[in-house]
């Protein structure tokens, strides 16, 4: 199965479930959880279920596409259902039948595992799931989220396409998954990690990278002033990238490092109080949209 | 006679958690039984990663019926004149009984009200009903969650409850918010193996009716399973399993139905440090290695290069899951290989100015400052140690060398990525570098002891770096005011200081710790003088004790020193709680300045005292010094003076016992001299024993002598005999805090 078939199944799966397919979001960020897909939407009461592809990029891990395991970009395939279904697992399970992997051929373990985003105030707990020894795929219940804790709780489901796509194809390097009929992952993305890594480790000014993360701040915080949630967000997720790249560089000394995760935390905060009173002021929408339908079908 | 089982089904609980509940149950259950009034032939539990179950066999239907008294008011409250008291009547209500029922009955504090209720015994599934719910949330655990809209808090989702009281279904439900979960006898079988719910006909027909849905439920006899297919695999491959305790009880709780899986990697794979390829497979895979058949450890010899997994699949799609498997582990140790190769571009010095980007802890800065106060630390512990044990230039300089590069290895990728490898690459990066085998050693040994029971470091550069690592952590927590409370010790500074006595003691190290404290305490306190809490209380006007930031910081050291020392003394080396307090002294700052400064002999006196008691001599000992010591306390002598001349008064020596004592003690002198030079304490001992008949007459015989005379010249000469030998003694140890044994 060719990359960007996999991620057509998951969409068709996924889709046939409830979930909104939506597309990547166009701002840099380390993980599909901080999507304003995920982290903004798995607050407050309305639900929501989602899923898309999302670019992650943290520029620590670029190996100049030496290591066939290791890039500084690479994607995931998101999903969030709030509330968490009871039958989840189950329903997972059946994702990985659409992709063409058996449960019942297979070693599928759900391995515990945690997780926590200290710069954002999030955490949750769930697992890794294992499929015959390889994580594929990260399950997580979210607890907090921007310090608030989540009521009802979502359920995220993260999978990683690269690793998914190289067991499915017994491939063993991610520039060798094939994308498509005649382009590998590594024509189109090969040169770019190579650029990338040497921006990330050489040619990046630290200069204007912590000038730029002072702006974005100034930015987020001004929009914050304003309740202009999704502006004032993106500018968090700025601040983030820009602090990853300062950090890949090798610059942030230790107890600058501290100060940097507590500025962003602190705006990550903001922002999440933020959109929960928005979205009251609007009146929870969503739910009563989901109110309306629950109706319709009864 | 009933069998009753509760199965709460759940999502995948970690594996930790499951065997914590259980072991919770084991005592609960049981307990809270009894307290009910109900008492079962047997109760065993079960647990996998999906469920947590309990099976009790022969209860009763019902409680027995019971008879109480209950005490009520005194009878002079309960009646006047004859009379009830609202006090009786209030009672009586309260009771449920008539004031006609009451007994008048005499107790040693007075006659009271009593009044005999008979109660009947509840049927059990109605116990059990009210029981259950706290059963399962009064599980304690960590990080526990919610789950969709409710409230409900448990370590993971729980999805079933069967619940059979024999072949009934017992009707218990949880509630989490809209969702009900209602018992039944409905259980669900292996995941993928047998997706259907499974029927349980009856209680104690749980574990074999599960077992023919691929879940085996007992995690005894999962283990056992375990054991027999990883030792029967590791010799299909002509090789022996390395089965660590903690892997094989996380496995346990990680597979319903386990079936061990054979795996190979490539052999070129064992060039990476065996200790990285065991790490690999260890901690990130839960695999067992194979070693070759005949060899005691994989870190000593080789590994072969296959793994064994527990599958929790189909046994019979074993092939395509060891190949799965096997491309893990393959893409794992590639990375490995590119980490060790790629680690090395570089030499490990080269490594330090990144140190400064890892935190120590934040008000302390990185781990580059810390590598250097380590070699601080290390620079004066040499200083005492180079004259005692002539050190050459050689081990001066590995000390050294080690102390600034211990640290270096924790910003390699290796290490980024498997942090229990630290010092272990250190040490194969500073071979790599070039760097002295010595130096290298020191760098893996300087983190030992890990834990309680690990190994001490062998070689005296590791010794020393082992010492510097971790007074450096005491001094600067300490310095924050970071003191560890109660249980609460995060630095994990408890251990830190034991490891540095244990070192000390294991190799015979002549360290003068007061002064290892005193040097790094007023470093600290020179380097961080904006951060010391005590530095704000003695400032000029805020001062109240007058005592300067550093000893304070040196006392609190001290304390906690000498506190460890207490500890460790008793329960590590067995020493009497009273001999430990006769040589460290409870306050005495004689003792425990002494016992600072010099460790080893602290330890020698201790353990010579142990000794003396078990032969004996100490009872022998106890009946004169013990009683001189005592008496002594009454003069005016100070605890030091050990030559008579400078305390008696010989024209005022009157009776034959005490001129006697005093030719003994004139006599004791030079040998105690001796014995307190060499600490040769059995010399000591040998004298003040072969002196005790003649301390015996001066007390009891039939020349004995009043101490307490009217004249004080006399008394002053008698009391500073007694001081004398006390003082004598003490170059052992205060025998004042000998308990007679």
């Amino acid at each position: 199965m060719h990359f960007q078939n996999v991620i057509a199944k998951l969409n068709q799966f996924w889709g046939d479930r409830g979930c909104v397919i939506v597309q990547p979001y166009d701002t840099e960020k380390g993980a599909g959880t901080k999507s304003p897909h995920t982290f903004l939407r798995a607050i407050g009461p309305e639900p929501w279920s989602v899923a898309y592809v999302e670019p992650c990029r943290r520029p620590a891990d670029g190996r100049y596409g030496e290591n066939p395991n290791r890039v500084q970009h690479y994607y995931q395939y998101q999903v969030l259902i709030k509330p968490s279904p009871d039958d989840i697992q189950d329903v997972y399970l059946d994702s990985l039948r659409a992709l063409g992997i058996q449960p019942e051929d297979h070693d599928v373990r759900f391995v515990e595992d945690n997780w926590e985003d200290a710069a954002v105030g999030a955490w949750g707990v769930g697992w890794e799931v294992w499929l015959d020894g390889m994580e594929v795929t990260q399950f997580t219940y979210f607890q907090q989220c921007g310090g608030l804790d989540c009521r009802p709780v979502s359920i995220e489901i993260t999978y990683g396409l690269e690793r998914l796509t190289m067991y499915l194809q017994n491939v063993d390097s991610i520039f060798d998954i094939r994308w498509n009929d005649h382009l590998t992952y590594g024509d189109v993305h090969l040169q770019g990690e190579i650029e990338s890594s040497t921006f990330n480790f050489e040619a990046s000014n630290p200069e204007t990278l912590f000038a730029l993360f002072q702006l974005y701040e100034q930015e987020a915080e001004s929009l914050i002033g304003r309740s202009l949630v999704l502006p004032a967000y993106e500018h968090v997720l700025k601040c983030s990238h820009t602090f990853n790249l300062l950090d890949a560089r090798g610059v942030i000394s230790v107890t600058e490092r501290t100060r940097y995760i507590a500025r962003i935390r602190n705006l990550a905060r903001q922002v999440a109080q933020l959109y929960l009173q928005q979205r009251e002021k609007l009146g929870f929408p969503l739910l009563k949209a989901a109110q309306v339908q629950d109706c319709a079908t009864v | 006679m009933a069998t009753f089982l509760l199965e709460v089904g759940t999502e995948e609980l970690p594996a930790q958690f499951v065997a914590s509940a259980l072991q919770q149950w084991r005592s609960r259950i049981p307990a809270d039984l009894k307290a009910h009034f109900l008492e079962a032939d047997q109760i065993e539990v079960f647990g996998t990663p999906r469920r947590l179950a309990v099976l009790i066999q022969g209860l009763p239907d019902q409680q027995p019926q019971r008879e109480e008294e209950i005490k009520g008011p005194p009878a002079q409250a309960a009646f006047k004149n004859g009379q009830p008291t609202p006090a009786a009547l209030g009672f009586a209500r309260k009771q449920g009984v008539e004031v006609s029922d009451f007994e008048l009955r005499p107790t040693d504090k007075g006659e009271f009200v009593f009044v005999r209720k008979v109660t009947e015994g509840r049927a059990t599934p109605e116990v059990l009903s009210e029981l259950i719910p706290q059963w399962i949330f009064g599980l304690e655990g960590k990080r526990f969650m919610r789950w969709a809209e409710g409230d409900l808090r448990f370590s993971r989702p729980v999805r079933w409850l069967v619940s059979l009281w024999n072949e009934a279904v017992l009707p218990l439900q949880l509630e989490n918010a809209g969702t009900l979960v209602k018992s039944d006898r409905l259980s669900w079988g292996h995941r993928v193996l047998h997706p259907d719910p499974v029927s349980i006909p009856t209680a104690a027909a749980y574990a074999e009716t599960l077992g023919s849905a691929y879940v085996q439920v007992d995690p005894d006899q999962r283990q056992a399973t375990i054991l027999k297919q990883v030792k029967s695999a590791a010799q299909s491959v002509r090789g022996q399993a390395e089965i660590p305790g903690d892997l094989l009880s996380e496995v346990v709780f990680l597979v319903e139905w386990p079936t061990a899986v054979v795996g190979s990697f490539a052999a070129e794979f064992l060039e990476l440090p065996p200790e990285v390829v065991t790490t690999e497979m260890v901690s990130h895979q839960r695999y067992f290695p194979v070693r070759p058949v005949g060899q005691s450890s994989v870190q000593d010899h080789g590994l072969l290069p296959y793994f064994i997994t527990i599958s929790n699949g189909d046994p019979g799609k074993s092939d395509v899951i060891a190949a799965g498997n096997e491309r893990v582990i393959r893409a794992r140790l590639s990375d490995g290989q590119f980490f060790f190769k790629a680690d090395q571009a570089i030499a490990l010095a080269d490594y330090l100015p990144k140190l400064e980007t890892v935190t120590f802890q934040a008000d302390l800065g990185s781990v580059r400052a810390k590598a250097d106060r380590i070699q601080q630390n290390a620079q004066m512990i040499t200083q005492q140690l180079t004259q005692p044990l002539s050190l050459d230039a050689k081990t001066i300089a590995s000390i050294d060398r080690a102390a600034l590069l211990c640290k270096a290895d924790l910003v390699t990728q290796m290490v980024g990525e498997f942090p229990e490898l630290q010092g272990i690459m250190g040490e194969k990066y500073a071979i790599a570098s070039g760097e002295p085998e010595a130096v290298a050693t020191a760098i893996a040994e300087h983190y030992h002891p890990r834990t309680a029971e690990d190994s001490l470091p062998q070689s005296l550069p590791g010794q020393v770096v082992a010492i510097s690592d971790r007074l450096d952590t005491l001094v600067c927590i300490f310095g924050l005011g970071m003191l560890p409370t109660g249980s609460s010790d995060p630095f994990a500074l408890r251990r830190a200081a034991n490891a540095v006595l244990n070192i000390i003691w294991s190799a015979q190290l002549p360290l003068n710790l007061k002064q290892l404290l005193q040097s790094a305490t007023a470093r600290f306190t020179q380097t961080f003088h904006t951060l010391t809490p005590q530095r704000v209380a003695s400032k000029p006007g805020a001062s109240q004790t007058g005592s300067s930031p550093q000893d304070t910081l040196q006392i609190q050291l001290q304390d906690f020193f000498l506190q460890r020392i207490r500890t460790l003394l008793q329960e590590e080396h067995h020493i009497d709680y009273d001999l430990v307090s006769a040589v460290l002294g409870e306050t005495d700052p004689d003792y425990t300045q002494r016992a600072l400064e010099d460790l080893l002999d602290l330890l020698t006196r201790a353990q010579f005292l142990q000794q003396l008691r078990a032969d004996g001599t100490l009872g022998t000992l106890y009946e004169t010094i013990n009683r001189a010591t005592r008496l002594a306390k009454q003069g005016s002598l100070d605890t030091h003076t050990l030559d008579p001349a400078a305390a008696i008064d010989p024209a005022h020596l009157q009776q034959a016992s005490e001129k006697a004592l005093y030719h003994e003690i004139v006599a004791l002198l030079p040998q105690t001299q001796r014995a307190s030079q060499a600490r040769d304490y059995a010399l000591l001992v040998q004298e003040l024993v072969a002196i005790a008949p003649r301390v015996s007459d001066f007390f009891d015989g039939a020349d004995s002598v009043l101490v307490m005379a009217e004249d004080p010249n006399l008394r002053q000469n008698r009391l500073n005999l007694l001081g004398l030998l006390r003082n004598h003694a003490r170059v052992l140890a205060d025998f004042g805090e000998v308990v007679k044994s």
